[in-house]
């Protein structure tokens, strides 16, 4: 399997900026929030998401590591947190958590130590930041709350809904969108009843 | 941040809540000034109307 390499997809890029996973998974976010719920947008990035999301008249938070996406986002309307993951926010908080997370494969010689390799590189497996993100989610979610992921056929979808299950989610795909190397989806964890 | 922010945000490191300082407030908006953990007393800067809200050990780290 070919595709670009990290290093031809940046630039001097510190953001990420909104490419067709943003869009994708903004779409499916706007149609699912309801204006007044509560919604974090972690790893925000260039804002795009939340601030797409914050039109609907829903009240967005984003978060990012990154402290030049946090300004970026901030520039762009957007009420920001630097933080890592939902780390910062209260116990039951948000009716919905968004996260379009880096989630290309990239082998360890491949890796390069700068913020735009941070916003594309899942490591290894392509999980490295999404494993964390589905073990600690939870936390924040109101009892009745979602979680809308945006991954990639790269990622390993069946790994995606395995370690969601374990977390006591249900995966069900909400949307997608085929690219030559990849099709890009959108997942929504509701928590299982039992 | 808007100061209702405080509703929703802790302390990264053991979730409790955290008391805010003001240096600098515009309109409704918190430009700079200090969030304190109330139970472990740890401080996070808020600069440019961002909190920093990364544990200690994250916030001069390198990326990735």
């Amino acid at each position: 399997m070919t595709r670009p390499d990290l290093a031809d997809r940046r630039g001097v890029e510190t953001v990420y900026g909104a490419a067709e996973d943003s869009i994708l998974l903004a779409d499916a976010a706007v149609d699912d929030v309801s204006p007044e719920e509560r919604v974090l947008d972690v790893g925000t990035g260039s804002g795009y998401v939340a601030a797409r999301v914050a039109e609907t008249g829903a009240e967005v938070v984003g978060t990012d590591v990154n402290p030049h996406a946090c300004l970026k986002a901030r520039d762009e309307g957007v009420e920001v947190v630097r933080g890592n993951l939902a780390d910062p926010f209260r116990d039951g908080a948000f009716d919905v958590v968004l996260f379009n997370p880096p989630y290309l494969p990239t082998p360890p010689e491949k890796e390069w130590d700068d913020w735009m390799e941070h916003a594309l590189s899942g490591g290894d497996d392509g999980r490295r930041v999404i494993d964390p993100f589905l073990d600690t989610v939870g936390r924040v979610l109101a009892p009745d709350g979602e979680v809308l992921l945006l991954i990639s056929t790269l990622t390993g979808v069946e790994e995606v809904r395995d370690r969601a299950g374990s977390n006591g989610f249900d995966a069900t795909v909400v949307t997608e969108d085929s690219h030559p190397y990849e099709t890009l989806l959108v997942v929504r964890l509701t928590r299982r009843d039992d | 941040m808007k100061e209702d922010l405080m509703d929703i945000i802790c302390c990264p490191l053991d979730k409790h809540d955290l008391d805010l300082e003001v240096d600098e407030r515009d309109d409704g908006e918190i430009l700079s000034g200090t969030l304190v953990c109330t139970e472990c007393g740890e401080s996070y800067p808020i600069e440019d109307g961002i909190p920093n809200l990364l544990p200690p050990d994250m916030r001069d780290e390198a990326p990735a």
